[in-house]
């Protein structure tokens, strides 16, 4: 038998688990990869799911480095399977001498598969989880804690770090037998005839701060720079990808004392935000593609009535309604241009989830100092993926604008911003008009008060763009090649960056409405050769560009298959 | 403080119709806050889009003209943020058994403590009369000279099958009447839906004044859904007053479970927080 070495992408390793949607895998990802980062890595972890609630197959990938990364990788070094579609699936994204692990009884390759083994040197090892839970008198179902185990085996890592992690998961679990769990876990640790599987080249472990880290998802993000920021009640419905939002917010409703409020529909969470919002209270609302072309009309509203509104889109694959479990960057235009008429508005957009943290509170800030929506993008590679970060950073300051009293409502300023009062016993009392308005808020027909209330309500634009901070530059000083990208695409290309021996830049934009394009051309006078990278078809970015700054860049990387950028995807572009 | 009722006058010209409901709808509105002791400054009026929306600057308080069929959810989002305030949701026939019927609906299933004044003049009148679903079967109207195809909602209907926890009717003939069913609105801790039987002489004349009075009815308050349901479907009678309440319902804000030991409202609350807690949870 020969001896397994895996061939390593350049310090990194993945692990996927697949099964079937309902088999736990989201659970064994979890453990894992907290289990990894206590071991001491930096971990990213991708899920892929179908849109049903049983069958289909799913899958949870681990990536893990000894230092930060933020994607995934395709081709995958162990496997692990306790479904036969699984299997099926994705044994061709094995790496080259990769091993695959399985609990399925009487699996047959196919043929196609057959050779893709052979060829690839893949090593497939069943496990009979079924005959091993029966000897330790658990259930059928803790198969896949037996697989856990086998794999840490392999790690030759220390069983402990596991088995707390399993044991302080089920015991917050009512009615699990944990010492059951215990006992297959451990089974499958001391499984024997699997020696010549173990791993020599593990990326290394060069320092512990990683078991101090922190693993959350964009989502997680979100929800903790709303409370940080002091949002106060959530209205949503639920759509993929933004859906665990509620969720975050709902379980942990008894400590903040958020009302959180499942609505019955995308136009009723918006309106309910808003009129939170009027009060004075910080409220907010998230959907997904099909959810946000619902709320556009009060967008409009939120425009010329001057009330802040503050949106997370978290966007998916596809029109209509697409392919919803899966990522894509297609929406930007729709959060540029919802909403009919002309009014001001602010388009941010994340990457990770200090991102989301940190925008979120950005977007409450912004949205009730200019008193104009605010739309945070995000996407289901950003939103749902398990991110390892160092810390948090520390909250922003909360700047809302707000005076104690006045006389006119919208009032016409130079900065466009007519200071706003709170709705409040003893306060002057004012009309908030979706009509076009005069300064006191009494619909209006003449000419010169249309002109002066659309310009002053624009000026806020002006103002605005004077506060947005530049793009990052990520990369060496003299690059020969930059991406110019927002939002996951960022991830793939700084992980592809410490891989690539070319003298690669990233240029991500967070601020991406109103646009700052100095840097763009401060790069393109050097003479780099700039390359939009956008995860959708047509570039909605880089039009977005060309309109601001007339700078059309004409070297593109586009992906819109449903999946993220993987790192793969950009070194074999550099390749080129 | 004592409130007078030119508090809430305001200096805006009318530009209803000479004889439209809502004048006197306005001055039952007024009467009732003034005898509730409400400073215009206690008020949030969330106003719909139609001749209704157009008293939103007739009348003082916290006003707000947003989207048509979208008071009711606006309201509520004020409401939650501020239970100091009172809040009234005022809309048509139109926007709200057309646009956002589903907002009535979740709204008496959620039993949010505002009140909702469903002006009901039986037709689209700022659009110059097109059909509702209270439109008269057989009344021609605008683009459809035989009337409408499809058929009614009667409003005390539809409510009275969601197990709402109040239901009144007024009229805009009586705006002593209907001052005095506001003022129970208010003061019902729960979703108080009010239909207003409201004159439009513009494009339904045939429910004038004097029609409408000989149907008109005043009746007492039960807590006998069968017995209010009898009133609502009675097709000779136009029974008017409280006529559905229910107290055991409790309101959602109170119904919050992590909102019942706090005495501050949201809008109190907008302040830094520390999330160490909830991150170390989610680890």
């Amino acid at each position: 038998m020969p001896k397994f070495t895996l061939i390593l992408m350049k310090d990194r390793f993945s692990i996927k688990f697949g099964g079937h949607s309902g088999q736990g895998i989201n659970m064994l990802g979890g453990f894992l990869s907290k289990a990894l980062r206590d071991l001491g890595y930096a971990i990213f972890a991708y899920r892929e799911y179908p849109s049903i609630i049983k069958g289909g197959y799913a899958s949870y990938k681990i990536d893990f480095s000894s230092s930060e990364i933020f994607s995934s990788s395709k081709k995958t070094d162990i496997l692990v399977c306790i479904s036969l579609g699984a299997l099926d699936e994705y044994l061709p994204s094995v790496s080259k001498n990769g091993i695959v692990i399985h609990s399925v009884k009487d699996f047959q390759l196919s043929r196609e598969n057959a050779k893709y083994i052979q060829e690839n040197n893949i090593k497939i090892v069943f496990i009979d989880t079924s005959l091993i839970t029966q000897e330790e008198q658990a259930s059928l179902i803790m198969g896949n804690i037996v697989l856990l185990g086998v794999l840490w085996k392999i790690f030759n890592a220390d069983l402990s770090i596991l088995e707390k992690i399993v044991v302080d998961y089920f015991s917050k679990k009512e009615g699990t037998d944990i010492e059951a769990e215990k006992r297959c876990l451990k089974a499958g640790y001391n499984i024997e005839g699997i020696n010549d599987l173990s791993i020599k080249d593990l990326p290394k472990i060069v320092s512990t701060k990683w078991n101090e880290s922190i693993v959350l998802t964009g989502n997680h993000g979100i929800a903790l720079g709303a409370i940080a920021a002091g949002c106060r009640a959530y209205y949503a419905y639920p759509m993929t990808p933004a859906t665990s939002i509620l969720e975050i917010l709902g379980n942990t409703y008894q400590k903040t004392d958020i009302v959180v409020k499942q609505a019955e529909s995308e136009i009723t969470a918006i309106q309910m935000v808003m009129g939170s919002m009027y009060m004075g209270a910080r409220a907010f609302t998230a959907t997904s593609g099909g959810g946000f072309d619902l709320m556009t009309e009060s967008i409009s509203c939120s425009g010329t009535t001057e009330i802040p509104l503050v949106i997370v889109l978290g966007q998916r694959a596809g029109s209509g309604t697409g392919v919803p479990t899966w990522s894509g960057a297609s929406d930007l235009a729709v959060a540029l241009h919802s909403g009919h008429g002309e009014f001001p508005r602010c388009v941010l957009c994340a990457s990770d989830p200090i991102d989301c943290f940190e925008l979120i509170q950005d977007a409450f800030n912004i949205s009730e100092k200019y008193q104009i929506p605010v739309i945070l993008l995000t996407e289901k590679q950003i939103a749902e993926s398990i991110f390892n970060i160092s810390r948090l950073p520390s909250s922003r300051k909360i700047k809302r604008g707000i005076v104690q009293n006045g006389e006119k409502r919208y009032i016409l300023t130079k900065s466009g911003i007519s200071p706003r009062w709170l709705p409040k016993v003893g306060n002057k009392t004012y009309l908030t008009n979706s009509d076009e308005h005069n300064e006191y808020g009494i619909s209006t027909e003449k000419e010169e008060d249309i002109v002066n209330m659309s310009e002053k309500r624009m000026r806020k634009i002006i103002s605005l763009k004077r506060e947005i901070p530049e793009p990052k530059y990520y990369g060496p000083k003299t690059p020969n090649i930059v991406f110019v990208g927002m939002g996951s695409t960022k991830n793939a290309v700084l992980d592809a960056m410490k891989i690539s021996k070319k003298a690669v830049g990233y240029l991500h934009y967070k601020y991406i409405y109103p646009l700052s394009y100095g840097k763009i051309f401060k790069l393109s006078k050097k003479g780099v050769k700039l390359v939009l990278i956008e995860n959708n078809q047509s570039s909605g970015f880089g039009r977005l560009i060309k309109e601001q700054s007339s700078f059309y860049i004409s070297n593109t990387l586009n992906k819109f298959d449903g999946r993220p950028f993987f790192v793969d995807d950009i070194l074999d572009y550099l390749k080129q | 403080m004592k409130v007078d009722i030119t508090q809430y006058d305001t200096n805006e010209k009318s530009t209803w119709c000479p004889g439209c409901g809502n004048f006197n709808i306005h001055l039952a509105l007024k009467k009732a806050l003034v005898e509730l002791g409400k400073q215009p400054s206690e008020v949030v009026l969330s106003f719909d889009i139609g001749c209704n929306g157009n008293g939103g600057d007739k009348i003082e308080g916290f006003r707000v003209k947003g989207l048509h069929g979208r008071s009711i959810p606006f309201a509520v989002g004020a409401h939650i943020a501020n239970r100091k305030m009172t809040v009234i949701a005022d809309i048509g026939d139109g926007g709200c058994l057309h646009e956002g019927v589903d907002h009535l609906i979740h709204g008496i299933r959620s039993n949010y403590d505002i009140t909702v004044l469903i002006h009901n003049n039986e037709n689209f009148g700022l659009t110059t009369g097109q059909i509702t679903s209270t439109t008269k079967e057989g009344k021609a109207m605008y683009g459809f000279p035989n009337g409408r195809t499809e058929g009614a909602i009667n409003i005390g209907e539809l409510v009275l099958s969601l197990n709402p926890s109040f239901f009144a009717r007024g009229f805009s003939g009586d705006p002593e009447q209907l001052s005095n069913i506001i003022k129970s609105g208010i003061k019902h801790k729960g979703f108080s839906v009010i239909e207003i039987v409201q004159i439009c002489p513009t494009y339904n004349p045939e429910s004038s004044l004097e029609i409408l009075k000989g149907k008109i009815s005043q009746t007492e308050s039960t807590n006998d859904i069968d017995l209010a349901r009898k009133k609502i479907k009675d097709t000779e009678k136009i029974y008017t007053g409280v006529i559905y309440t229910n107290s055991k319902l409790k309101d959602y804000y109170s119904n919050l479970e992590n909102r019942k030991n706090r005495k501050s409202e949201l809008v109190d609350e907008v302040k830094n927080y520390d999330i160490m807690n909830i991150l170390s949870d989610l680890q």
